[in-house]
């Protein structure tokens, strides 16, 4: 059996920066390998792809909202969530994450007619899922589907595992209460989301899962130094770790700050992060008085800040890896992309999670001596500025997590992911 | 070209930097004279700063002084970043670089007063006011009441992107398609060349500041090109815009090289005449460079374009 010259490979990532540059990275290396990777995209996230040279199919959809809605939307979305971000990850479970696994459903619901059709045009040898949701069009595609977890290792659930979304440990006595509210808070998407299974031919998930492990190959970020010991092991035939999968970007140079001394810190919360002006406004009078140079992405929101300090830059965008790669400490939501590039380039990381998976890789930052965290809402100017100055002077924790991005360097995730999909394609 | 001819800069360090263009832009090789008659005319001066200006490019090495035939360009033009540095940049260039930079950062108000700057700056007031005077004179400023200057708005935000992208749609495929267009060849082939060599570098060596500089000559080289005077001008006063700090900031490598690759195509077009074809392209190339990356996205949500208001 020989493989196909140049097969087609459909990347379909959720409608989020991580899941979609996470996904470039892995489109990235199965170009390189002769591969012919496209991309289905939801609407609003066309360009993003092309943008690295990749074809791109946009999922049309019923009624797409003009710019005018969309900002409403957001304005209306940020007003009402900025709060709960401050909420502690189970105070979240009934303000954040239910109404969003509402959204969430409603995104699979609207994308299952139109993913049938494309996918019977397109006819990939294999999709790539990177989503927390199933999409019944995938498992009636005719060929290999690769689940992509680029959630932290919780999405994928285990008695020796903390409860996704959870931030707690593993063996925290609140766990079975946290487990409960979760369950209850979703029921509504999940009965929902059950049905609409059902109405597309695919079993029913149990409660809290809304999608199921590929039977083909699923993909898992977790890099060895934050691993969890499982009490059943992943069956390695079809889970295979990655290591963090970065994408390439282009060189990034360091601005010149009038203020030009110090270790370089980066700050990036994530599209939706930036969004919190008044959080990153405390935080830059904080900056002010260390001694270190600050990068900070603001998103679109850069005229919102006046007199910023001389030893911080802000900017809309950066070629995050290239960045992280320079910098001495990382400030970050807890995204797990953002936090696999930490790891990658050796770099401490600074947690300050917002919601989601956020919260799950604060904690294991602290628990595995890669990082620390601090809440969103409560801490203190001297907090901040004791867990920066903290971080960049620990020298044991820069020299293991050197040592840990060597070994990373070693076996890129993204070479790994290309390679186990290329291996579900035979002709 | 023309219209920098019609404002001369004097002092020797602009005009330094301005023969080095011009030599540029003629595609001069290590070892050409360099004919102060010939600079003066084209850089619309007198021999006397002429003169002046190539003493001051023979201290750094980069023309040469022959008795018996004058002098000499002394180093490849095509390696622009290195002939930069070695030009000292006057005082109040510095400053002006340090404003736009500042401001950037927002690290200074829409409104700066000449006051305000000298504090920060521990600068003379004679040096901020010519920095002011620069900025001013080059349209990124404008003087406000009293003592104080007003920063014009430049494209670093989406909307004003978006703005920026739909003025230059209307604008440059007109500025080939008016009747008159003249293409300076010397300079297309010395920007052709510039463009092979940097798409000949690795990603990781790819130099994004090299890549504005040819980006804004090319564009620069359309619009003074244009027959029409004031399409002309309304051009080159909006592509200075662009050569404020930021503005090329998270465009991928792969986007860049797209781009490179289409400005040779645009002008392959204009060098054959075939400027309908040549406008055409250009109109395809403004819609694949501008931006269209979300402002925000999220799980469940809507991806989101253009601004959202600062959230309270």
């Amino acid at each position: 059996m020989t493989r196909k010259a140049s097969p087609t490979i459909a990347l379909f990532p959720e409608a989020s920066f991580g899941a979609a540059l996470n996904c470039v990275g892995i489109a990235q290396a199965l170009r390189a390998k002769g591969a012919r990777p496209v991309f289905i995209c939801h609407a609003g996230f066309s360009g993003v792809f092309a943008d690295y040279g990749f074809q791109e199919y946009q999922l049309p959809t019923d009624e797409p909202l003009s710019d005018s809605e969309r900002q409403s939307y957001w304005q209306a979305f940020v007003r009402r969530h900025l709060p709960h971000f401050r909420l502690s990850p189970i105070d979240q479970l009934e303000t954040y994450v239910a109404p969003t696994w509402q959204a969430i459903v409603d995104t699979a619901v609207n994308a299952e007619a139109p993913l049938r059709q494309l996918l019977a045009r397109l006819k990939p040898d294999a999709v790539v899922l990177d989503n927390v949701i199933m999409f019944p069009a995938i498992a009636a595609a005719g060929c290999p589907w690769v689940r992509v977890v680029s959630c932290a290792e919780t999405e994928l659930p285990d008695a020796e595992v903390p409860p996704y979304l959870s931030g707690m440990g593993a063996d925290d006595p609140q766990r079975a209460a946290f487990e409960a509210r979760y369950l209850s808070a979703s029921a509504p998407a999940h009965d929902r989301f059950n049905r609409f299974r059902v109405d597309a031919g695919l079993a029913p998930l149990p409660k809290g899962l809304f999608l199921e492990s590929s039977p083909d190959l699923n993909l898992l970020l977790t890099p060895t130094i934050v691993r969890r010991e499982r009490a059943e092991p992943l069956d390695p035939q079809r889970f295979v770790y990655l290591e963090g999968c970065v994408r390439s970007e282009g060189p990034f140079e360091v601005p010149v700050f009038p203020r030009n001394k110090g270790p370089l810190v980066y700050v990036a919360f994530g599209s939706l992060g930036a969004m919190d002006v008044g959080l990153i406004e405390r935080m830059l009078a904080v900056f002010d008085r260390l001694p270190a140079r600050f990068i900070v992405n603001v998103g679109g929101l850069r005229d919102a800040y006046r007199a910023v300090p001389d030893n911080v830059y802000l900017d809309a965008w950066f070629p995050q890896p290239s960045v992280v790669a320079k910098s001495d400490l990382f400030i970050h939501h807890g995204g797990n992309n953002s936090f696999c590039e930490a790891l990658r380039f050796g770099v401490p990381s600074l947690i300050m999670p917002y919601c989601w998976d956020g919260h799950d890789n604060a904690r294991r930052a602290e628990e595995t001596g890669t990082g620390d965290h601090i809440g969103r809402d409560g801490w203190t100017e001297g907090v901040l500025e004791r867990a920066i100055l903290g971080l960049l002077a620990d020298d044991a924790m820069r020299a293991r997590l050197r040592d840990n991005a060597a070994r990373m360097a070693l076996q890129p995730g993204t070479d790994v992911a290309a390679q186990a999909i290329l291996s579900l394609i035979r002709t | 070209m023309q219209a920098a001819a019609r404002r001369p800069r004097t002092n020797h360090l602009d005009l330094a930097q301005r023969i080095l263009d011009v030599a540029r832009q003629r595609g001069f090789e290590p070892g050409a004279r360099l004919p102060e008659q010939q600079i003066a005319s084209l850089c619309n001066v007198s021999r006397t700063p002429v003169r002046a200006a190539l003493s001051l490019l023979a201290e750094r090495g980069v023309v040469r002084w022959q008795a018996d035939t004058g002098y000499h360009l002394a180093v490849d033009l095509t390696a622009q970043s290195a002939i930069s540095a070695e030009l000292p940049a006057a005082e109040e260039d510095e400053l002006a670089e340090a404003i736009l930079r500042d401001r950037s950062a927002r690290r200074l108000d829409q409104t700066v007063t000449a006051a305000g700057l000298m504090r920060r700056y521990s600068a003379e007031r004679k040096t901020v006011l010519k920095a002011l005077n620069k900025l001013t004179e080059e349209n990124l400023l404008d003087r406000a009441p009293g003592q104080s200057w007003l920063f014009r708005r430049a494209p670093d935000d989406p909307e004003a992107q978006g703005e920026s992208y739909e003025f230059r749609l209307l604008l440059e495929p007109a500025a080939i398609l008016t009747p008159g267009f003249r293409l300076d060849g010397a300079r297309a082939a010395a920007l052709r060349q510039g463009m092979d060599a940097l798409s000949a570098l690795p990603d990781a060596a790819f130099d994004t500041r090299e890549f504005q500089r040819l980006d804004m000559d090319f564009h620069g080289m359309i619009a003074e090109g244009c027959a029409n005077r004031f399409v002309a001008d309304a051009l080159a006063d909006h592509l200075r815009l662009r050569r404020l700090p930021g503005i090329y900031a998270g465009v991928n490598v792969f986007r860049l090289r797209q781009s490179l690759l289409e400005h040779l195509n645009i002008l392959d077009h204009l060098e054959s005449r075939q400027y309908e074809v040549a406008a055409d392209l250009l109109r395809i190339h403004l819609r694949l460079s501008r931006n269209q990356r979300p402002q925000a996205a999220s799980r469940g949500a809507p991806a989101l374009f253009g601004m959202i208001s600062r959230p309270e």
